[in-house]
């Protein structure tokens, strides 16, 4: 990976973001998340009674307690767990329920926020980044906020619950079960130091490992057809070595930590007896105290190890969070500018890629409002750069990109989609019916006008299977030129001022590509059209032609004009005619 | 390779835990006492209150003490040393099972073509391989805990039979009552689950749609959308919220009531003096011990039924056969090569153009004549499916865009020596690509080439055609996102360079067909006519068809 692809990510949230979000996240339902503590602390109160009562019952016994005293008391237990229990369930119903309303106002957030980034920032990220984040993060803290918060808080009550009785049945011992609490805190310190890295390199490893295998699967053809299969196996097995060497690491590293657990729980037990009987022994203590604070010890365990468990899913449910917070932290610009016309232009613009050398040096384009424009010429001139800086998706160095006297950079996005429309070879298809994927910008647009968009792009297919069709790769999946089809209706359909098509119909059959051009010509009659093409057959058509070379235009004109001016275009067109030239002269 | 006949599932993690034998029974012997020594722990607690505190004796309270001390010490070592045997059986098998599923792709090579999906392949390889030899190590804490629960049983039992019976009655209780709800709770799960993914897939096509969204319209649409459904899987989650909740509530609280049970009855015992204090304390701290090792068994058995349901899914990939038949012996001779369906014929020499105006038959044609599909296709006298399938493969070679590009260097993607790297890169006019990466042969080029553009893409795969040097080379369409200058030195180049070996080109390109020894003219899935471009040009159809509209 470059470093400018490292630069480019996404930002990340810094720890005291991450904790602002998450009290955010509390302060937004605070009535709740009080409730739902409360809640918390008496059913983990409740349960600590049990063995506090036992202790009771033991000093009861000796005491010469009467049958029906001991039944009253272990009563008391029976209803102090039956209570537990309700409050139980009701903590969590409401902590769940919490958790969940949070996932909610996290993920529609999120979503809210990437639809309005900055197309440029987006691009430069990679759809990788964003999708991780509104994906796999989200999930990663909905978890989080769902169970296993609700789970560590009802442990983690718990064990303080436990710890506040030990020291209410005899503050000494109190301090005694206290004793190994650091070396506990630093264990968990030491490993969450360290378990992160290891399991995102697990992780990573896993997914070298998967796509090393989809890549022997997806290329099986070209595996026999290089005869790569050794070079496949080798590699397989490599990633295989990999992620085993990993996995050890985290085996390793799990060991230990588990290994301290048991030692410190059970050691902490030892140090609870080894004090309650040596008080007990020296008569400062009743037999029952002791029994309380030593059954309260063994309860100590299991909250405990809940807790520790958990850290590592809290620690990545943090670290999901900072990556969705990271969104936040995108400066979006403001674009408020309103365009006066239907003009755009290019002026003397230079422009590069992230710091890179210029692609564009002064370049200036003006096609005449209602002209079809085809802009022409070698693979790297700097076409599709054209198109971008057209659309405002990116901002000239210098020099200006302009829609209606005011630079496309600075008008809104609804209201530039209203006028400016680049339509390019990457066309999407959303997992949607048919109507929906058409009806992008005229949300009101009735069937009739979608189906002659339809008619208009020659997708007869569609017009078969009806507007309630679900597309998608799950549902009808389709085809390069089918999705080209759908990317030029949307354009019928938005009906704007501009239209750009950088290599729209370039997966389109030839036999088909000059049927639907025209067809979309006619549609777009009265349109500013600019057609962005590597090959010449959309060219000669167009009212106006634009060679572009090494970022500059090197020449302009009618197509008469440029073949009489033989220079370029004259040669390149020769080029795609040599044949037939040819053929007449012969 | 051997041909091994696919297991099932429970035949597969079987077949993977076998060469573990020893470690697991070594594991399981070290669990089995990890599982005994704690539990005796508890033992000597109600010793120690027994025979030291009640019995005022400090000797008595010193080696009851001691001795737990030691068995506290001890215990976690022989736990410990359990782990590391069964989690490194799980490593081990997690290696092994990757390595085969990497020979299987070799060994079924392009019989997983539309058989399997990319997605498919990422579960196998990851989250399937883990789950499945996750099964070892989830043995190794069944036995961990079973040892508790036996000791456990045993122990309390010997306090006071009755005791016994409430922990075990206890503990069944709780496994009868809570596996069977966690089972069902699992499967209401499952369509929320659904759900969640439903909604995580809409965010990604969200963001997949960004630009189309942004610059068409849509947005707005997009997000109320994402907004209502993420309501109504907020409902969804109420609803599972109110039946997990009691479910955890039970499997949190039923545990402690059987507790209070042991505590009710190890009174009354004790008043009854039955049994002694210590025994009461024992007990009490069995039962609450005994919830960590029931909750244990349970997620156990949910786990295997997980490794199960993934080995099942890896069985059937070692399912899937090769599509092409490997049963031909002839090596060398060879010749004109013949597609008797679409009536196609590939001379020795020169460069054929196919055109059409329907690849996708052209494409099929192709895949017959490269034995991508069984036919009766021919080369020279003999039937193609009479060759052995490797002389086939590095004699003839198909060329589409649909190959790909693996992860590595341009020179182990080129596969040659750095002069023929460099001449077939010249050649394929992919001097920018070479250039772009840093003007070396080392220079990386990412999985699928994704480091590229497209057309760089589409250029250096045609270099590593060339490089590769066949006898013939069908290429479906190899230039279409080149322009037209590039399209024009590519077909003099490769005509040139490759004058004494075959090469087909399916294109409606004029630039290549300048070039062409010869046309096959394609219509409605046969060949309708040959020639040379002059001769066929005469026809207006073939004319509208290659000359793009441009009359």
């Amino acid at each position: 990976m470059s470093a400018i692809e490292i630069q480019n990510r996404l930002p990340v949230a810094s720890p005291a973001e991450v904790r602002r979000a998450l009290m955010r996240l509390f302060a937004a339902d605070k009535g709740r998340a009080v409730q739902i503590l409360v809640l918390y602390v008496l059913a983990a109160a409740l349960s600590v009674a049990v063995p506090v009562l036992l202790g009771h019952v033991v000093d009861g016994i000796r005491a010469g307690w009467t049958v029906g005293r001991i039944n009253l008391v272990c009563g008391l237990i029976v209803v102090c767990v039956a209570v537990q229990f309700v409050l139980s369930r009701l903590g969590r119903r409401a902590g769940y329920r919490f958790g969940e309303r949070a996932a909610a106002r996290l993920r529609e957030g999120v979503v809210g926020r990437v639809l309005g980034l900055p197309l440029d920032r987006v691009e430069q990220a990679g759809r990788g980044d964003l999708g991780t984040r509104t994906a796999s993060d989200v999930n990663t803290v909905a978890d989080l906020l769902r169970y296993s918060g609700p789970t560590i808080a009802t442990a983690f009550i718990e064990v303080i619950a436990l710890y506040v009785a030990t020291f209410a049945v005899d503050p000494l011992l109190g301090l005694c079960s206290l004793l190994t609490l650091p070396l506990l805190l630093l264990t968990a310190r030491r490993y969450l130091r360290r378990a992160g890295e290891m399991f995102r390199g697990e992780r990573a490893a896993m997914s070298e490992a998967a796509e090393t295998l989809t890549a022997s699967g997806t290329g099986a053809r070209t595996v026999a057809a290089l005869a790569l299969q050794q070079e496949r196996r080798s590699m397989g097995y490599r990633r295989a070595e990999t992620m085993y060497e990993w996995f050890m690491r985290v085996l390793g590293l799990q060991n230990e930590f588990f290994l301290a657990l048991l030692w410190l729980n059970r050691i902490q037990l030892v140090l609870v007896i080894a004090a309650a009987g040596w008080w007990a022994l020296q008569g400062g203590m009743s037999l029952g105290t002791a029994v309380a604070a030593i059954t309260l010890t063994v309860r100590i365990a299991n909250p405990t190890n809940t807790v520790m468990a958990q850290l590592n899913g809290f620690q990545q449910g943090t670290a999901a969070l900072a990556r969705i917070e990271g969104v936040n932290r995108v400066a979006t610009a403001r674009r408020e500018a309103v365009p006066n016309g239907t003009e755009v232009r290019l002026d003397a613009v230079t422009f590069g890629y992230d710091g890179g050398p210029d692609v564009l040096h002064g370049l200036n384009l003006h096609p005449a409002p209602g002209e079809r424009l085809a802009v022409v010429g070698p693979s790297g001139a700097g076409k599709s750069t054209i198109a971008r800086l057209l659309a405002g998706i990116d901002r000239p160095r210098t020099g200006s990109a302009t829609f209606g006297g005011v630079p496309v950079c600075d008008i809104g996005v609804e209201e530039l989609r209203r006028h400016v429309v680049l339509v390019t070879q990457e066309h999407y298809v959303f997992a949607a019916t048919l109507r929906d994927n058409l009806m992008l910008a005229a949300p009101e647009a009735g069937d009739a006008l979608l189906e002659a968009a339809l008619r208009r792009v020659d997708a007869e297919w569609a017009l078969t299977e009806g507007l309630d069709t679900m597309l998608g790769d799950e549902h009808r999946r389709l085809s390069t030129a089918e999705a080209q089809q759908i990317a030029l209706a949307r354009v019928v359909v938005a009906d704007p001022d501009v239209v750009i098509l950088d290599e729209a119909t370039a997966g389109i059959d030839p036999a088909r590509a000059g049927k639907v051009e025209s067809a979309l010509a006619a549609a777009l009659e009265g349109r500013t059209v600019i057609t962005i093409a590597h090959q010449l057959q959309a060219a000669r058509s167009a009212d106006r032609i634009a060679v572009v070379e090494a970022g500059r235009i090197a020449e302009e004109g009618t197509h008469e004009d440029l073949l009489a001016a033989n220079g370029v275009y004259a040669g390149l067109w020769r080029a795609w005619q040599g044949n037939r030239a040819r053929h007449f002269a012969g | 390779m051997h041909p091994i006949p696919p297991p099932t599932a429970r035949r597969l993690l079987v077949d993977h835990a076998r060469p573990h034998a020893r470690r697991i029974a070594i594991g399981v012997l070290m669990y089995l006492s990890a599982g005994a020594l704690s539990m005796s722990q508890l033992w000597m607690l109600g010793r120690i209150i027994d025979e030291g505190i009640i019995a005022r004796d400090a000797r008595a309270f010193a080696f009851w003490l001691a001795l737990m001390l030691f068995a506290v010490i001890v215990q976690p070592l022989f736990w410990s040393v359990g782990f590391r045997l069964f989690v490194g059986a799980e490593a081990e098998n997690q290696r092994a099972m990757l390595r085969r599923l990497t020979d299987h792709l070799n060994t079924a090579a392009t019989g997983v073509r539309g058989r399997i999906s990319a997605g498919e392949l990422v579960n196998l390889s990851s989250e399937d391989t883990r789950k499945a030899a996750g099964s070892v190590s989830e043995i190794g804490f069944f036995f961990n805990n079973f040892a508790m629960f036996i000791v456990g049983s045993v122990l309390v039992w010997s306090i006071h039979p009755l005791l016994g019976i409430v922990v075990i009655a206890g503990s069944a209780l709780t496994a009868l009552v809570i596996g069977p709800l966690l089972g069902r709770l699992q499967r209401r799960q499952a369509d929320y689950r659904k759900m969640i993914g439903d909604l995580t897939a809409h965010a990604a096509d969200i963001v997949g749609g960004l630009r189309v969204l942004r610059g068409i319209g849509g947005d707005l649409l997009f997000a109320d959308r994402y907004r209502e459904r993420s309501a109504a899987l907020q409902r969804t989650g109420y609803r599972v919220a109110n039946s997990i909740s009691w479910i955890h509530a039970l499997q949190y609280s039923l545990p402690i009531v059987f507790v209070a049970a042991i505590t009710w009855t190890g009174a009354l015992l004790a008043a009854d003096r039955t049994i002694t204090i210590g025994g009461l304390a024992s007990a009490f701290s069995f039962a609450t011990v005994f919830i960590a090792v029931s909750g244990g068994l349970i997620g156990t058995a949910s786990v295997l039924v997980a490794s199960r349901v993934a080995a099942g899914r890896i069985a059937r990939f070692l399912a899937i056969e090769t599509d092409v038949d490997d049963g031909g012996t002839v090596r060398g001779a060879g010749g004109e090569l013949s597609d008797p369906d679409t009536g196609l014929v590939v001379p020795p020499g020169g460069l054929t153009v196919v055109v059409t105006a329907e690849t996708a038959c052209a494409l099929e044609a192709c895949e017959r004549l490269a034995r991508y599909r069984d036919s009766e296709a021919a080369w020279g006298t003999k039937p193609l499916s009479a060759y052995a399938l490797d002389e086939v493969r590095e004699r003839i070679m198909l060329l589409t865009d649909e190959d790909h590009l693996f992860a590595g260097t341009l020179r182990t993607t080129l596969r040659a020596e750095p002069n023929e790297a460099l001449a077939a890169i010249e050649t394929a006019c992919a001097h920018d690509v070479y250039t772009g990466l840093g003007a070396t042969l080392e220079a990386h080029v990412a999985e699928g080439g994704r480091n590229l553009s497209g057309g760089q893409r589409q250029r250096l795969r045609l270099a590593r055609a060339l490089a590769a040097g066949p006898e013939v080379l069908l290429a479906v369409e190899p230039t279409s996102a080149v322009d037209s200058h590039t399209e024009s030195l590519i077909a003099e180049r490769v005509a040139a360079t490759r004058a004494m070996k075959s090469t087909l080109v399916v294109t409606t390109s004029p630039l290549w067909l300048a070039r062409a020894d010869r046309v096959a003219w394609m219509a409605e899935g046969k060949v309708h006519a040959t020639g040379t471009h002059a001769e066929l040009v005469a026809d207006p159809a073939y004319r509208t068809l290659t000359s793009h509209g441009a009359d």
